[in-house]
Order: structure tokens, then sequence, then C-alpha cells
């Protein structure tokens, strides 16, 4: 096979085995994302948008001038290699980057129309707004029950019913319910590694998101645990606007409706999924996807 | 050849660091050990019948029978000791002759006015009887046995005189014939070496044995009873049956301090059956029984410690370490707190910390001296609190001393914690403090309960910061915190450099100390199990 030097519709690809497989993986998930896309109207869903935004770690910046907008119930991956500025640009949404001493930004990020590196943004609301998931299952050294209990304290839910009934509900919607019911006083670092990292899910859903980051959730672990997470992934979406961080192509390619290609900081495509694995606009984004570098 | 050298190496290594241990461990047991043994002495002992009465007595413990009976047992053996001391001294103290003499003539002169005597009659009797009188003072005051019997026998021509008979002018022969029984035995050339003699054995006699039934009960209760404990009790008897003296050994020689025999004294004499009859009946005398006295914890002590337990001192330490940890545990973990979450790294930050290192290395008595002037001489009164010493003042100067151990401790704790807990938190939209309180902070409990364990055993046995702030050596239960308290650290500091009495009772002393380092092992034990429990709780068990 020849290499496809022209950046028009139908590049050749190197490795046709390789191509075979991706392509089958995206048809997969294009039958399963059609239905997805017909439920639009029952989710009470929000917009994340940036405006040429960038993110600097003292003088080098993290993100250069990122414009993108993630549409809602659904999932969007964003891809690309170790360094490109993918978990700052995530980590930006929630503003969880604010713990590294000095930082400064420029653009504008909206959530749900409100810009949250404006001077005076509810960050308490925000966080419970945009939940997030890390890529260490981190639980707190508490019980089951008081791990997920945790956001809805915050949120001043005290009443004892109330919060075993959203416990319960938030178990059931990270498909863990059946697994841990008849303890729920256990600790949490008691339980395997996939268990603990869809605790954390569960724990992120506790507070009623309407948007979910998740950064590099299965890299961490074997691939059944994988498996289940990114069932629970194609789930949730119909309720919620995932944003997903990951190496893994496949995984992008399997779970998500539209991708985003970060390259050193800068977004280099953003399209749907279909388009970005069979179909790359630029070169950069076949070299990815293809495999040549990354 | 390289690997033989690195195993060689490494075993020698291995053999090094087990040596150090057994080394540690073995120093540690001869420090301890003798320790222990004699501070064991205060609570398990062999005491004597006087213990027992003394504990019935003061706090009514024990049966009353059994006590009446050992009393009874040992009476019947310490009389013999008793008579026989008391009928020498009456060949030492010849005095008390002289006076029942002088008596007798009285009630004779009495006896005669009353029968109505007179005249030439009454100065002839009364003449006799005063030269019977003036023969037995002469008599008794003689040093020459045989001039002394001379003149009693020379006596017995008036027992006959018909003014005699029958009046209580006879007792005057009573008092010959009692006289010439001991003059039978006792050499009275030797009265002055044998005052001074019997003056030393009746006092140890009475120290050992404690005052007669019959006398009056001394007012200070050490007087009022004799060796309680057998250890004490075989000094007493080893006192009596041996005297220390300095002796020349050769004439260009010092001299050496030799015990003597003291039977030597008084050979001859009836006193000297009492010396192998001390040595022979000890048993009997004392009624010794092995006691566990575990009152020991509990009880105050009596007469400076002569008699009783360290329970004030006990629980005196207790109430301080207890307070001091109070105020300490939340000061150290919020300026660890502070360290750590809001403080920022410029050189005023700098300049504090090292004053909270440097302030690990001030030594105890400047801040004994720091803790008066402040809190006792400038704090108080601006509050209105007498300024005296107490409790408060105290535990807020050990607060102190241990203040950067516990920060130092508690910082390391808080850093420990990890970031991925901090970010869970924060990211489900709670505030810094919320997540400290809620999430780092029991997290870093382990660390903490460390900088606790140490700070427990620094505080529980300094003496220094107390000494100026809060401890007394004498006084009772402390009713408030603005009230003194005795400690196990001072009270072992004060029997230490303290008098005769405390020399007297070297297991109290031991007994402290023991009690003091088995009481901060104690707390050491439960602090570290707690942080074990919790620990085990954080990972997951």
């Amino acid at each position: 096979m020849q290499k496809g030097k022209e950046n028009m519709p139908t590049p050749a690809l190197e490795n046709q085995a390789q191509a075979d497989h991706i392509n089958s993986v995206v048809s997969l998930s294009e039958k399963k994302l059609s239905p997805a896309k017909q439920t639009d109207s029952n989710c009470e869903c929000s917009v994340v948008k940036s405006e040429n935004f960038s993110f600097y770690y003292g003088s080098k910046a993290g993100v250069k001038d990122i414009s993108m907008e993630i549409y809602p119930c659904s999932v969007t991956a964003i891809i690309g290699p170790s360094g490109c500025g993918k978990s700052t640009f995530l980590r930006s949404i929630n503003r969880i980057n604010d713990l590294i001493p000095n930082t400064h930004t420029q653009g504008k990020l909206l959530v749900n129309d409100h810009n949250v590196y404006d001077k005076n943004t509810n960050l308490v609301n925000l966080r419970q707004q945009v939940g997030m998931v890390f890529q260490k299952p981190n639980p707190f050294p508490k019980s089951i029950f008081d791990n997920i209990a945790y956001g809805p304290k915050l949120q001043g839910i005290k009443s004892r019913s109330n919060l075993q009934q959203i416990v319960e509900e938030s178990l059931k919607a990270a498909a863990l319910w059946e697994e841990v019911k008849d303890d729920l006083k256990k600790s949490a670092l008691a339980l395997s590694g996939g268990q603990q990292q869809r605790l954390c899910i569960a724990r992120a859903l506790a507070t009623k998101p309407n948007i979910l980051l998740m950064d590099e959730p299965c890299s961490a672990l074997d691939p059944i645990a994988t498996g289940k997470i990114e069932d629970l992934i194609d789930k949730l979406q119909t309720d919620y606007t995932i944003v997903i961080v990951t190496h893994n192509m496949q995984q992008a390619a399997r779970v998500s409706k539209r991708t985003a290609f970060f390259c050193l900081g800068e977004l280099i495509e953003y399209d749907s999924t279909v388009k970005i694995f069979r179909n790359p606009g630029k070169k950069q984004t076949e070299d990815y996807v293809t495999g040549r570098f990354g | 050849m390289k690997y033989n050298l690195r195993a060689i190496f490494d075993k020698g290594f291995t053999i090094l660091t087990a040596a150090s241990v057994v080394l540690m461990v073995l120093v540690l047991i001869a420090v301890l050990g003798p320790m222990i043994s004699r501070g064991m002495s205060a609570v398990f002992f062999r005491s004597t019948v006087e213990f027992r009465r003394m504990q019935f007595d003061l706090h009514h413990r024990g049966d009353e029978a059994t006590i009446s009976d050992e009393i009874a047992q040992s009476k019947v053996h310490r009389d013999f000791v008793y008579s026989r001391i008391d009928e020498f001294k009456k060949g030492v103290d010849t005095d008390s002759f002289a006076d029942r003499a002088k008596q007798i003539y009285r009630d004779f002169g009495d006896e005669l006015k009353r029968n109505n005597v007179a005249g030439d009659e009454l100065s002839r009797r009364r003449k006799v009887a005063r030269k019977i009188r003036q023969d037995l003072e002469k008599a008794f005051r003689s040093v020459d046995r045989t001039e002394v019997l001379g003149i009693l026998d020379g006596l017995d021509e008036y027992a006959d005189d018909e003014s005699i008979i029958n009046t209580i002018a006879d007792d005057f022969f009573v008092l010959s014939n009692e006289y010439r029984e001991i003059a039978r035995d006792f050499d009275f050339s030797r009265r002055e070496e044998y005052a001074k003699s019997l003056e030393e054995v009746d006092v140890l006699v009475g120290k050992l044995f404690g005052p007669r039934p019959e006398e009056p009960l001394p007012a200070v209760p050490m007087d009022r009873y004799g060796a309680t404990r057998c250890d004490l009790a075989n000094e007493l008897t080893d006192k009596i049956l041996w005297k220390e003296e300095w002796v020349q050994q050769s004439p260009d020689q010092p001299m050496v301090k030799t015990k003597v025999s003291r039977v030597e004294d008084f050979a001859g004499t009836k006193l000297e059956a009492i010396f192998p009859y001390l040595e022979d009946n000890f048993d009997d005398l004392t009624v010794p029984n092995f006691t566990f006295y575990w009152q020991y914890f509990i009880d105050d002590s009596t007469s400076g410690h002569y008699f009783g337990g360290i329970g004030p001192e006990i629980l005196g330490t207790l109430l301080l370490t207890a307070l001091s940890m109070l105020f300490v545990f939340p000061l150290g973990v919020i300026s660890a707190a502070y360290l750590v979450e809001c403080a920022s790294d410029n050189l005023p930050m700098r300049i504090i910390r090292m004053c909270i290192n440097t302030l690990a290395g001030v030594p105890s008595i400047v801040f004994g001296l720091f803790g008066m002037a402040f809190f006792l001489l400038f704090l108080f009164p601006i509050f209105g609190a007498p300024s005296q010493k107490c409790i408060l003042a105290a535990s807020l100067t050990l607060a102190v001393l241990t203040l950067p151990v516990m920060i130092r401790a508690s910082e390391e704790a808080i850093k420990s914690v990890p970031q991925t807990y901090i970010e869970a938190s924060l990211g489900l939209g709670a505030s810094r403090f919320r997540t400290f309180v809620k999430v780092t902070l029991p997290a870093a409990m382990p660390g903490i309960l460390t900088g606790v364990i140490l700070s427990l055993s620094r505080v529980a046995g300094e003496t220094a910061p107390i000494l100026f702030t809060g401890a007394v050596a004498f006084g009772p239960i402390p009713k408030s915190i603005f009230s003194p308290t005795r400690t196990l650290s001072y009270g072992i500091h004060d029997l230490a450099t303290g008098d005769k009495i405390a020399m007297l009772v070297p297991h109290k002393q031991y007994g402290m100390v023991v009690t003091l380092i088995v009481l901060v092992i104690c707390l050491n034990v439960v602090a570290i199990y707690l942080r074990a429990k919790i620990f085990r709780r954080l990972k997951g068990h």
C-alpha cells in the first residue's frame, strides 16, 4: 500500500489490519450512537465552550488558543500524545488546576454560558455541576457510604433517608450497587481497582452534575474492568455530557461521538469520531491515529 | 571474588546491627532491672505485725481478730526483752531509787503524824528512818559492789526495830532487797558506760517494736509504730547487735570503721541475754508475712512518705499530662495546618519555622522560669487569678514545652496526605477548610498521634517546668486547677534531695521511679494501640 500524501477525504492507510480494526470499531460505535442522538430532548444538558482559551504554567503554555464546543448529552473524547495538554484543558473546565501555583489563563472558558475564569465564579457550584473522575481511583479512606454521601452532604442534605436514597441511586447509576449493597459500611479501600473507579464515578454522580469529566479513567485498570467502565460511560451519556481524555484510541473510537485531537498544546482537529478515525482532515491527525507517532 | 566480599560485608552488617540491638537490650535490663526489682519491693514485701497494725489503725484494713492474735503473739516475746531492759535500767538509773527512798521517808513521816506520834518518839523514829535513807542513798551512789553490799547488809540491823516493823518504813527494806538483787551481777563501776550503751539499745528497740503498750501514744504517726517492713526490722536488729566504731587496727594505720559486737558491752549482765534472743526469735518478735500492698497506688502518704502510698502523686502526674495534652493537641495541629496550607514560603515564614525548630532545643528549666514569669506573674493577674502555683500554669508550661514536637509531627503527617484525596474533595465542591477537616485531618491522624505519643512521655516525666509553676512536695489532693499538686517526677526529686526521713524509705523512691516508668509505658501503649487501629482503618481493613 502506498502512503496517502494528500489531505483529501480518503487517504490510504499504511497498515491495513489496523485500519480494518478501527473501521470495525467505528462502525460499531456508529450503530450505537444513532439511538443516543434521538434522546437529545430528554436531558437537561449544558454546554462547554472554549473561546481562544490558553493556560500557562508560569511562562510555558499548557494549551494555546483552544476554541471548541462540547455538545450536550454525548461523549466527547480528547486524544493526543503525552504532554499535549489534554489533561490541562480538561482540568481547566472545573478549575481543579487552581491547586497548582503560578498559573494564569487567557481567553474564555464557558460552562453553561458562564466564564469559569471570571472573578466572581462560585467554585463550589461549578464543581458540583461539573463532576470529575481521576486517572487513579482515589476513594477517601472512609466507608463506601461516606464516600458517596460526601458530595450531597456538602450540598446541605442532612436527612439520613435522603442520603441513603442518593447513595443507592448513584451506585445503581454506576453499576456498582449489586456488588456492594450488602455492606455499605465497608471501607472503600477494600474494593478492587475497577470497583473503586466505579465508586469514584458514583461519588461524582451523587452531586447530580450535568457534565462529567474523566481523566484517563481506565488507564490503571485491567481490560475487564475497563470494559465495564466503558459500558457504564455508554449508559451514562444519555443523561450527562461526558468529556473523556484517553490514550487509548480504540477506547475513544468505541465510546465517543466526537473526538478532539490535541498536539503540543494546540487543538489540531475536532470532528465526529467516525470522521477522525476513518477520514482525518489533517495529516497530523492521520499520522497519530494510524500509529505512525504518538 | 567481588561477590564473596559483598556477601561477607552483608553478613557483617547483619551481625553488627543484631549485636547493637542486643547491647541496647542488655543496657536497658542493666539499668531498669535493679530499679524495677527494688521498686517492686514497695508493693511486694515482707511486712511485720507493726505494718498490719498501722494499716488497721489508719485505714481499717485487715481482720481485727487476726491482728490482735498477732499482737498478742509478739507481745509474749517482746515482754521478755522489755523486762530485761527494765531490770537493767534499774541498775543504771539509781536516781529513781534515791527518789523512791525519799518518797518512803516522806510517807513515813506522814504516817507518824496520822498515828499521832509526837515528841521524842517522833524525832527518834524519824532519826532512824533518816539514817536508813541516808545509808541507802550512799549505797545507791557507790560504785563499789562490796561497799554497796556492806551497807545493805548493815541496814538489816534496823529490820527488827519495833518502830519500823509494819510501817511504811518496811518499804525501805523492799528497796534494799531489790537493789541487792541488782548488785549481784551489776558492775557499778561501769555504770557510765552501761548508761550510754543502754540508751542506744533502748532507742533502737523502741524503733523496732514501737512504743510500749502502756506508754501514751506519740503525736507523730511515724513514732507510733515500730519497723513496718522486714528489711527495716533486719537493719535495726543488726544495729542493735552490732555497733560501728572507729578502731585503730595498728599504730601507724588510719582508723577504720568496723562493726563491734554490742554483746561485749553487757557481758556478764542480765541484759546480755536479749541479744541472742533478738537474733533467734526474730520471727516471733515481728511476725513477718508476705504482703501485696496494692493500695500503694491509691493511698496518700503520711509523715512525709514514711508510711502510705503515692496515690496523690500518680493523680497529679495524670492530671498534668491530660491537661497539657488537651492544650497542645489543638494548638499543634492548627499551627501545623497553617504552616502547610496557608503559609507562603517567604522570609518571615522561614524565620518562624526556624524559631519553632529552635524551641525544641530550649532547656526545660528555662521553660519553667518562662512559665512562672509569663503565666503566673504576668498573665494570671490580668485575668484576676491568684499568682500562685497551680495545675493550670504547670499544664500550660508543659504544653509550650512540647509544642514544637507536636507541630513538627503534625506538619509531616499533613504533608504526607496524598494530593489525590484533596483533588477528589475539591472536585466534589468542598471548600479548602471543609477538605482539611473532613479529609486531610482524618487521613493525617496516625502521624499526628505519633506526635502525641512523643509528647506524652516527655510531659509525664518532666520536673523542671513544673518546679516553679505547679508542683509541691506536700499538700492535699488538688481541689481545682488553681491549686498546686504533687507529682511523681517532683516527688522523686524531693525524696532524692530530701532529709533523714527520705533515707529511711528508699523503697518509696524506687517505687515512684518504677511507677513513673510503668505509667509512661502504659500511656504509650494506649496511644500506639489507638494509632494502629486508626491506621488499619485508613488502609481499608
